[in-house]
């Protein structure tokens, strides 16, 4: 019996035999933002999709201004992704704090009031965040809890979609078996097209900025 | 509950026009989403470059459908993901009910797809006691209430807040609301529940990428990365046509997409998926089932073959005003409006679709629309001649011998100065005739909602020849 691989295989290459096989379009060199006005940009449309970013100086900075944002939020629970960055940053929270490794059980995790992970990219025309697992393990922190931060270097900071997609991929390969894109706090507008901001994933997106790293 | 099957488009057609709560609700989502899309396009100076470039991408690899195939199977393995293949919608069905046995897996989730809505997986699943939960929302309220989704992005956009609410206090048990917010929470706080124990989730796919081997998935709620990333085995149905070759095609497609379907820039989420990543807190295993189901034989068929570059945005069902009138329901399929009524019948056969390319003014508003530039017209055109003429596998479907000698007798009477100036001669003095404007028998019911155009006074001909004398 012929598998059903070799099946649909075959009917394709029979089928498509002779057929007039239009060119792929060439690659393009990748759009771009001036480096200037990415910062900019890139707070202005993640602002506009219900994110919220602020500058800071430095990684300490970034420590001080989230242990505010989650005394606002009277989180008590931290769950963390591996980033070696974040120590510098976790070191300014308060000792009553509890802090989740991202290795810490599931039932904690599912159960962290807010989430703290670096971002490798950001990309400016889109306000979007990029997590690559191979440099963090991003992905539970990134969204289970209600209220995530998220600390972003400028330095990292991409024009556009397009310049992202080749930073992306390192010798043909993607960067990372998972890529995760963030642009806002989850959303939804299933019910009579009303918007609701926060359904599975968090309700609170804070991007710190950081000037100096 | 049973659901009406395109067989009975008309009837469902005249049921769905009578229901005035669906038709506001129709007309309101659809004028919504057509404004928050020109809005988005409006700002992409390139839009329509974009859009023939993601066509030109689409049309080759289209063309050379079996070696992309090979190529993403080939990256795919590579990166440790086990792909399946599944000729048809049973044999996809079967597949993922044997991985949910051999995993041990009880307890299923899954994220928005319509291939699986296609191949009727969850039917197939429950069979074993394993129906999964759907965890996007309009998904889930779908599934409470026993119902199909009317919309490929909004499935519940049939239902208001209050029968949600209704549903809610039914099915849950929580106290009336017909609050959004509120009852997003309930939904956020019962999913949580259903996520934590999952032990195996299914997600669709939107694109396939060959040269890599990576699956992308698009949403907004968070659901589809909490089943592809929580339960240690995550499987994906793939309609074989969406697999796109480059990575860096994935640009192209992720401009085109979100913006043609709510008018956003870009969705909350995308998430890259090449291979199984537990050490990154991922499933353990993934698994790609892709799928023909009629597939490969439009793939085969040169003037059809362009019907497989959706890449179900939903732009067509909010731009068609036959859609915007009836909704999805009526249209007794899985892929509702012009993309359904050219998919249908190719999917299904045309014996049970064939009313559908027959559901069309042919205004042409969803080709303009479409970001992959289908020339849908066109394609219901052919259809239509297909199902008029038959062909070698399907006798003609449609067409009785009155309605081939009307038009035969038609192309008679226009078919020369004469005669046609006869005809007008006849029809002015037909239209003093009291009661002469309703026409009889079958032609009924195209004049059910028309009205026959009045004829000038003086043809265009006769004034003509008074200006020359």
């Amino acid at each position: 019996m012929t598998s059903a691989r070799d099946q649909i295989l075959g009917t394709l290459r029979k089928g498509l035999r002779g057929t007039t096989q239009p060119p792929l379009p060439a690659a393009q060199s990748p759009r771009t933002l001036p480096v200037a006005e990415r910062a900019e940009r890139f707070a202005a449309v993640l602002t506009k999709v219900f994110g919220h970013v602020e500058r800071v100086a430095d990684l300490r900075a970034a420590g001080e201004r989230t242990a505010a944002i989650l005394a606002a939020a009277n989180a008590s629970s931290l769950a963390l992704s591996d980033a070696p960055e974040l120590r510098e940053v976790a070191a300014a929270l308060p000792s009553d704090l509890r802090q989740l490794p991202h290795d810490a059980p599931r039932q904690d995790l599912l159960a962290a009031d807010a989430g703290l992970t670096m971002a490798q990219w950001g990309i400016a025309e889109t306000g979007t965040l990029v997590l690559e697992s191979a440099r963090e393990q991003h992905r539970l922190a990134s969204l289970l809890p209600a209220l995530h931060v998220v600390i972003l270097p400028c330095s990292r900071l991409l024009g556009t979609l397009a310049e992202a997609m080749v930073r992306l991929q390192l010798d043909g390969a993607p960067s990372s078996r998972t890529i995760t894109f963030i642009s806002g706090p989850s959303r939804t507008a299933d019910i009579e097209l009303e918007l609701v901001v926060g359904v599975h994933g968090p309700k609170l997106l804070h991007v710190l900025l950081v000037d100096g790293c | 509950m049973s659901h009406p099957g395109p067989e009975t488009f008309a009837q469902n057609a005249r049921d769905a026009l009578r229901d005035p709560i669906l038709t506001g609700a129709l007309r309101r989502a659809t004028d919504t989403f057509a404004q928050r899309r020109t809005g988005a396009i409006a700002a992409v100076p390139d839009w329509q470059d974009l859009r023939e470039r993601a066509r030109a991408i689409k049309a080759h690899t289209l063309a050379r459908l079996d070696h992309y195939l090979e190529q993403f199977t080939t990256n795919a393995e590579a990166a440790g993901t086990t792909i399946h293949w599944a000729r048809d919608a049973a044999e996809a069905c079967a597949i993922v009910q044997q991985l949910a046995e051999q995993s041990g897996a009880r307890r299923l989730v899954k994220s928005k797809s319509m291939a699986t809505e296609e191949i009727h997986l969850n039917a197939a699943l429950a069979r074993s006691d394993r129906e999964p939960i759907e965890t996007d929302l309009g998904e889930w309220i779908i599934q409470l209430a026993g119902e199909t989704p009317s919309h490929i992005i909004v499935p519940a956009i049939h239902k208001t807040k209050e029968a949600i609410g209704q549903l809610f206090v039914d099915k849950l048990g929580i106290p009336e609301s017909s609050d959004p917010q509120v009852l997003a929470a309930h939904a956020r706080q019962r999913l949580r529940a259903h996520f934590a124990e999952a032990d195996l989730g299914i997600s669709g796919v939107n694109f396939g990428v060959a040269e890599t081997g990576t699956i992308l998935i698009l949403e907004n709620e968070g659901n589809a990365r909490m089943t592809t990333t929580l339960p240690k085995v995550h499987v994906a149905v793939m309609g074989i046509e969406k697999v796109i070759p480059r990575f860096a095609d994935l640009d192209v497609f992720l401009r085109l997409l979100p913006r043609s379907g709510t008018g956003q820039h870009l969705t909350t989420y995308q998430s890259l998926l090449t291979g199984p990543d537990a050490k990154g807190q991922g499933p353990q295993q993934l698994h790609i089932v892709l799928l023909d189901n009629g597939r490969s034989r439009i793939a085969c068929d040169e003037v059809m073959r362009e019907t497989l570059a959706c890449i179900r945005c939903g732009a067509c069902l909010n731009a068609c005003p036959v859609y915007q009138s009836i909704g999805g329901h009526a249209y007794g399929s899985v892929y509702p409006g012009p993309i359904g009524a050219i998919l249908t019948p190719q999917l299904s056969g045309m014996h049970s679709a064939a009313a559908l390319p027959f559901a069309s003014s042919l205004c042409g508003a969803c080709k303009d629309v479409c970001p992959v530039k289908i020339d849908i017209p066109s394609l219901l055109l052919e259809l239509r001649k297909r199902a008029v003429e038959g062909t070698a596998s399907e006798p003609a479907a449609r067409g009785g011998i009155g309605e081939r000698l009307l038009w035969r007798a038609f192309a008679w009477w226009m078919g020369g100065p004469r005669r046609y100036r006869i005809a007008m001669l006849l029809a002015r003095l037909g239209e003093r005739v009291p009661f002469a404007k309703r026409f009889a028998g079958p032609l009924r019911a195209w004049q059910s909602s028309r009205e026959l155009p009045k004829l000038a006074k003086r043809s265009f001909r006769s004034t003509w020849q008074g200006e020359r004398s």
